[in-house]
């Protein structure tokens, strides 16, 4: 019997083969090419994941992620480029600047929630916007900080480097499932039960105990080192660092992935970022005019599937739950006589 | 040479049609509770209408008249089909909203195309003023502005479709229960939102470039504004369009526009911080 439980579990499976394998399955299938672009959507998906992580479980809207996202990348390109640092430590500069910076806005930014926080968690990542635009010398503006990539680590005479594309690709894929699996982690424990309790009704929560201000604070580093992660791999992954992936649009595409795919579950990100980065890949080059294909998914989604993707997925998974186990429960009275 | 008039004369005149725009967003915020991410796309429209109707007929004044209506026309159909049936979630009407945006700004890139244009000073001519010459129309703007402004709040204070407005906005249940047809507030809301900013877009373009980016660089603006006069309080969102513009301007005059904006930027957290009822809650009403 294929209980909703087993279907989830068969496809979680499935999901995780098929990662496993891009490397050898879609040259095979498509072209190389598309492997890139998988591992560019398992950055994103990260992204919106912290998005995810703040608005799904915690009720705390963002529209300033790519202000982490940024640091992290910073961090990275600057580390490589002006410090020449080697990799681990140049990743970890990235993490740490995305997670202090995010702490010291989140100390201001979670006094305020709904709309107060979706305006100055913008207003926040467009200060350092603007800041990383004008500071040329360091930052490199609009135009941005090429770097050569240092190699990631040796052991005897194996060096990995993410200039071998198999390499690049495991790397990411280690570090965006290790990240997915932290952040299950954290919501199965008893600090995700008081972060959906929180987002439920915040005045309760504050009833039963519950230090509303500092969980949401904890929520909030915890989405800035998710944003930090994925920006320093996505610095890694372009050998590049450039301002206009802190400018507000950046963070808005993660809302808009997060909701579509479904807020407040672990795949729904993966799910929203899949679907439009794959359209952006296969119409971008047929027609110029994509974003238009964009924009109107996002509004019919919303309104045809408020719940995202993977909600109306769950749903169906329900309905069906409750079909079988009413069929098991008849042909039990049927045979009872 | 001494710029700081100038400049602070540009930034009072570029704050008056920030005010117009912004306007737009916060009563479509008051009454609908909805974070309008395509606000600054209306005024776009605005600036590329008025350039189509001074390509198509010849006379940029036929664009204070059709470019609004248009735009009104535009906002309650937007209104009646994206927003009508997710009306009631909010971070849904963000998302709907960030995706209208998009559609249209693809739309003015097939349409108008990707090269920022300019429109010609309708007024030709300029005025001996602080001892430069001052364009006359920017003199002209400022005083459009001023009578759609006052147009404006005499329509919400001295009609009954204003009255009903304010009406909804202030208790939903009461006035529909008192016979105001609420649904057809929310049209006309989101309508006037629009067209107020397409009015600010037509206002603008002679004086801004016509491109398919402008809304992006302006609605931040216009939330700050917004937000330092006071979520919903009308006449402080205009007070603050016009104060926030003339300090940039004033600040351009001694550092960069980057730095002023920055500068604006930190005023609005301080204030969302420390008094997000806004600047001048008590002072008005």
């Amino acid at each position: 019997m294929m209980t909703p439980h087993v279907i989830a579990r068969v496809m979680l499976i499935a999901f995780g083969v098929f990662l496993v394998s891009v490397p050898w399955l879609i040259p095979a299938l498509l072209n190389p090419f598309w492997v890139s672009v998988v591992a560019e959507i398992m950055i994103w998906s990260l992204f919106a994941a912290s998005v995810n992580l703040l608005f799904g479980y915690v009720g705390l809207l963002s529209f300033g992620q790519a202000l982490y996202f940024g640091f992290g990348m910073y961090g990275v390109a600057i580390g490589v480029a002006t410090l020449g640092l080697s990799f681990w430590p140049a990743f970890g500069l990235g993490i740490v600047a995305a997670v202090v910076i995010a702490l010291v806005s989140g100390i201001l930014a979670v006094r305020l929630t709904w709309h107060y926080f979706a305006i100055i968690t913008v207003v926040f990542s467009l200060i350092f916007y603007f800041f990383a635009v004008s500071v040329k010398p360091l930052t490199g503006g609009d135009d941005g900080i090429n770097f050569a990539l240092p190699p990631t680590f040796s052991i005897g005479g194996y060096t990995g480097s993410f200039g071998d594309a198999s390499f690049q690709y495991f790397f990411i894929l280690a570090t965006v499932a290790l990240c997915f699996f932290l952040m299950h982690r954290v919501i199965q424990s008893p600090l995700g039960k008081a972060f959906v309790a929180i987002r439920d009704n915040d005045v309760r929560a504050a009833l039963i105990g519950l230090n509303v201000y500092q969980i949401r604070l904890i929520a909030f580093v915890m989405a800035g080192f998710l944003a930090g992660v994925s920006g320093a791999l996505f610095a890694f992954f372009g050998r590049y660092a450039s301002a206009s992936y802190m400018f507000y649009h950046v963070s808005g595409e993660a809302v808009v992935w997060a909701i579509v795919g479904g807020a407040g579950t672990l795949f729904g990100p993966i799910v929203g970022t899949t679907l439009f980065i794959v359209i952006r890949e296969l119409v971008s080059t047929h027609w110029e005019h994509h974003a238009l294909i964009v924009g109107a998914m996002a509004i019919l989604v919303v309104i045809l599937a408020p719940k995202g993707l993977v909600g109306l997925w769950n749903e169906w998974l329900l309905r069906r739950g409750a079909r079988t186990a009413g069929a098991a429960v008849k042909t039990k009275l049927q045979t009872e006589p | 040479m001494d710029i700081l008039p100038i400049l602070a004369l540009n930034g009072l005149i570029w704050g008056l049609i920030i005010a117009l725009i912004a306007l737009g967003l916060s009563i479509i915020f008051g009454l609908l509770d909805i974070i309008n991410l395509a606000h600054g796309d209306f005024f776009m429209v605005g600036t590329v209408l008025a350039w189509f109707t001074l390509a198509l007929t010849g006379n940029f004044w036929a664009a204070f008249l059709i470019v609004p209506l248009i735009g009104f026309l535009l906002g309650a159909l937007i209104q009646r089909t994206v927003i009508q049936p997710i009306r009631n979630v909010a971070a849904l009407t963000i998302v709907a909203t960030f995706g209208l945006s998009l559609i249209l700004q693809e739309v003015v890139r097939m349409t108008f195309g990707t090269t920022p244009r300019r429109i010609l000073p309708p007024i030709p001519g300029t005025f001996p003023m602080f001892g430069i010459n001052y364009d006359i129309y920017r003199l002209f703007a400022a005083a459009v502005a001023i009578i759609a402004l006052a147009g404006f709040f005499a329509f919400l204070h001295r009609t009954k479709l204003g009255t009903w407005m304010r009406a909804v906005r202030h208790d939903r249940e009461t006035a529909i229960a008192m016979g105001v047809p609420a649904q057809r507030v929310y049209v006309l809301t989101f309508g006037v939102g629009f067209a107020l900013a397409a009015l600010g877009g037509v206002v603008a373009a002679p004086i801004t470039t016509v491109e398919f980016r402008t809304g992006v660089d302006i609605l931040p603006f216009c939330f700050m504004a917004v937000i330092i006069g006071g979520l919903g309080n009308l006449p402080g969102t205009a007070a603050a369009a016009v104060l926030l513009a003339f300090l940039e301007g004033i600040i351009q005059s001694f550092a960069d526009p980057t730095v002023a904006r920055i500068s604006s930027l930190v005023l609005m957290s301080a204030v969302l911080l420390v008094r997000p009822q806004g600047l001048f809650k008590g002072l008005t009403k």
